[in-house]
């Protein structure tokens, strides 16, 4: 059973209608320990991309060698096999931006939104639909990071990617590991907002 | 029943492709990793020394890497160094020279290694071990590096880590012949950002440049602001010939703590103090052995 | 499980706490200790002739880890019945490290040598005080939050899930930590850490699963459906990577998954606690639910953020 939907619709879903972080309310944890800066969020947003869209697509090219009975250990491996390839991979190439990271780029393999895409999609999908799927979720969980990781360093350390913008430190607070709750809660509260704001619109012009 | 084996076989079938995707990434990763790392170092040691872009290294420096073991035999312990031997620009092989507790010389062991292979841990001490024998364990402590410009020595660099506020930090220290430091790198820590982390800063760093030996057996960490003109100086905001004056003014003086991270501005004061006198203390007992047993040593 | 047996298991670990360092070698010494920042007390077994234990000739102290840098002994202070010897240092003590004294021709013994250091009971306890409270894995490491504020919402659900979450992580960890230190290590496969801990982690869950349906089905009816959220639960797997990289011995590693599913329990029964409160105060409509629980756990770090630096032994 294909999806109806077409393939840059899968992209978008992924980003916006069901955006793992500010929607689906799933691996917060990186969202709220390392969104310090937005270099951070492009850096944990491609992990989590290349763990994604590599499982979906190993998931839905073997899903007729998965026996039903064995699927969640078979996603757990597989998606712990990717996150290890992606952490040696890293930690070789990139050691600076790494060391930033701490253990969250290990804890991938823990991410509920990953087991869930594979269980809710690739199992049942062909290959390329679950490689577009993939794809957005991954993209829709960097995006989120990134935004977070923006407002956090704008405000907490007033530089972007490290080059100073602001040319002073606004709230220092920002930066410092409790105010991801706040920021990621406000933010989630904002969205609902103006999701709400515009329902009641649509439902006003009828 | 059939059902069982099927999957059995299909889950050792997957175990084993996991297992060799996981290996063959490993595989190619760990020389990537160790050439980063490695450069990382070299870039960190000469930037220390004040080299750059603008200043390259000059052609007569030469980098000498001291090794220093723990060596065990049943109840008593020595210290092993394990030095390159031959004079300077000679090619030499390496020399391990055990000293005991107290200073006096023990023996000393030719060990055949390669260049390359000197820097590898576990070859390093296997051939240590099998030059030594079996009645005597090696246990590498730290290694030093002594910086030369023609055979004379102008930096030692040393490695060190000490508890900060949250876990350690990790420094490298570079001092001039006289124990005086040259300057300090913080390698590792995982202090809070914006409070500990601070001592990453050149503000912080920088301070320790220049303290003679006295001053830092001595040093302690005073909780008062920072002078603005040191400020300026320490960080480089104004020109070198002023902020080399300014920072010889204030040369003798304590650390000024970071604001609301005392403790680790304390810790570092505390680890770099005890490096610098402990090294001082086995640097002078290794040079006072081999010049009474006429070892040559390129440095 | 009654008040004695409380009463008997916390005066047997104050008792572990005083022990101090227990010495190992001579009999010569009964006890050692680190008292102000640079001074070392002695307890000799038997009395000593006191001027042969006030000469500081007859000291040499130094670190376990530094055994060629001798410490410089200023002052020496011997009790009056001779059974007490107060060193006095120049410089302050790192009493984080072992230290070794060695002592020669005194109390007629004519070499001896023992170590003085913190009491390691009380680093164990440290070790699970910093998981408990000054890096807890929700409130300060920010791990586990999915799970955590799915059920948060009640202090029933709280319980359950936290009960059931330490159960299993003390379990796992301590398999993960026999495989860690007698297959990973020796054979070199440290990047295998991952697939075997999560593996280790579902096995576990898979077994309690089986043994609790079996041999508690009304316990399992209650709790049995938090276990399948212990997977998805970023602590599990956190626990075992930083015991791998700390390479903590067992006691450390088993202190350190109870203080993690300890630490959990609370973050979980203390954020239930507001929950229900906030359930009934007026939030506004875009920030019911998740977002207002956010706002109180980033509350709550703040709080946490407060046991920063703390350090009991």
């Amino acid at each position: 059973m294909a999806t109806d939907k077409s393939n840059f619709q899968l992209v978008t879903n992924g980003i916006l209608q069901e955006n793992p972080i500010f929607k689906l309310a799933l691996s917060m944890c990186p969202a709220v320990g390392i969104s310090t800066t937005v270099m951070n969020g492009l850096m944990l947003g491609t992990a989590v991309l290349f763990v994604q869209v590599f499982s979906s697509v190993t998931i839905s090219l073997l899903k007729n060698f998965i026996h039903p009975r064995i699927r969640i250990p078979t996603y757990t491996l597989t998606i712990a096999t990717w996150v290890t390839v992606i952490d040696l991979s890293l930690a070789a190439y990139f050691p600076a931006a790494y060391a930033q990271m701490g253990i969250f780029v290990k804890i991938i393999v823990a991410f509920a939104i990953i087991t869930m895409r594979l269980e809710m999609f690739a199992c049942k999908e062909p290959v390329s639909s679950s490689f577009w799927d993939g794809l957005g979720m991954g993209l829709g969980f960097m995006v989120g990071m990134v935004v977070i990781g923006l407002v956090r360093e704008l405000l907490g350390s007033g530089a972007i990617l490290g080059h100073d913008v602001l040319g002073f430190k606004p709230l220092l607070f920002f930066i410092l590991p409790s105010a991801g709750f706040f920021v990621v809660g406000l933010m989630m509260g904002f969205f609902n907002w103006i999701e709400k704001y515009y329902a009641a619109r649509k439902r006003g012009n009828r | 029943m059939k059902m069982i084996f099927t999957i059995i076989f299909r889950l050792t079938v997957s175990c084993l492709i996991a297992g060799t995707i996981m290996g063959m990434t490993f595989i190619v990763t760990n020389k990537a990793k160790k050439a980063n790392e490695f450069a990382r170092e070299e870039k960190v040691v000469y930037a220390l020394l004040g080299y750059s872009k603008d200043r390259p290294i000059p052609e007569s420096m030469g980098m000498h890497e001291v090794f220093r073991y723990l060596v065990l035999e049943g109840e008593s312990q020595s210290i092993g160094y394990l030095v390159p031997t031959g004079g300077h620009g000679e090619e030499g092989g390496f020399g391990f020279i055990r000293i005991s507790l107290d200073g006096t010389f023990i023996d000393q062991t030719d060990i055949v290694l390669s260049e390359d292979k000197v820097r590898e841990q576990g070859e390093r001490d296997l051939a240590i071990q099998t030059a030594l024998g079996p009645a005597r364990q090696v246990r590498f402590v730290d290694q030093t590096i002594v910086v030369t410009d023609h055979g004379s020595r102008t930096a030692y660099l040393l490695h060190g880590k000490f508890p900060g506020f949250k876990t350690n930090i990790g420094i490298m220290l570079a001092l001039d012949p006289g124990y005086s430091i040259i300057g300090l790198e913080v390698m590792e820590h995982e202090e809070d950002p914006g409070l500990g982390a601070e001592i990453e800063q050149d503000y912080f760093k920088n301070q320790f440049k220049l303290k003679d030996f006295d001053t830092i057996k001595a040093i302690e960490v005073i909780k008062k602001p920072l002078p603005d003109e040191y400020f300026e100086a320490l960080e480089g905001r104004i020109d070198e010939a002023a902020a080399l004056d300014i920072m010889e003014q204030y040369k003798d003086q304590d650390i000024y703590a970071l604001t609301g991270a005392t403790i680790s501005s304390d810790a570092v004061s505390s680890g770099v103090k005890g490096m610098t006198k402990k090294f001082a203390y086995r640097l002078d007992i290794l040079d006072k052995v081999l010049e009474e047993q006429q070892i040559a040593v390129p440095f | 499980m009654n008040r004695l047996h409380y009463l008997a298991i916390v005066t047997v670990v104050l008792g572990l706490l005083g022990l101090g360092g227990v010495v190992q070698a001579a009999d010569l010494v009964s006890k050692t200790e680190f008292a102000a920042e640079n001074e070392i007390i002695v307890h000799f077994s038997n009395p000593v002739d006191r001027t042969q234990a006030a000469d500081p000739g007859r000291y040499v102290v130094f670190e376990e880890s530094d055994p060629d840098i001798r410490l410089n002994i200023s002052t020496i202070v011997v009790s009056e019945n001779g059974r007490e010897a107060l060193l006095t240092f120049d410089e302050p003590l790192n009493s984080a490290k072992t230290h070794i004294v060695k002592t020669s021709g005194i109390g007629g013994v004519a070499e001896s040598s023992f170590s003085v250091s913190k009491s390691y009971f009380g680093y164990l306890i440290s070790i699970l005080i910093s998981a408990l409270l000054i890096n807890n894995f929700v409130f300060t490491k920010y791990l586990g939050l999915c799970v955590f504020f799915g059920t948060s919402k009640r202090k029933q659900t709280a319980k359950g899930m936290g009960v059931v979450f330490t159960i299993v992580i003390v379990v796992s960890v301590s398999m993960s930590w026999v495989l860690f230190q007698y297959v990973l290590r020796p054979f070199n496969l440290d990047y295998l850490q991952i697939v075997i801990f999560i593996g280790l982690t579902s096995l576990t869950v898979q077994a309690v699963d089986t043994v609790l349906r079996k041999v508690n089905p009304v316990l399992f009816k209650s709790f049995g459906v938090y276990l399948v959220l212990v997977i998805a639960n970023c602590v599990i797997i956190a626990v075992p990577l930083l015991m791998a990289s700390n390479g903590y011995n067992y006691f450390e590693t088993f202190m350190l998954s109870l203080g993690a599913g300890g630490g959990f329990l609370l973050a979980l029964y203390l954020m239930s606690s507001v929950s229900e409160r906030v359930e009934l105060a007026k939030v506004p409509p875009s920030f019911k639910g998740l977002p207002i629980a956010f706002i109180v756990a980033g509350q709550f770090a703040m709080a946490f953020l407060g046991f920063s630096g703390l350090q009991l032994f």
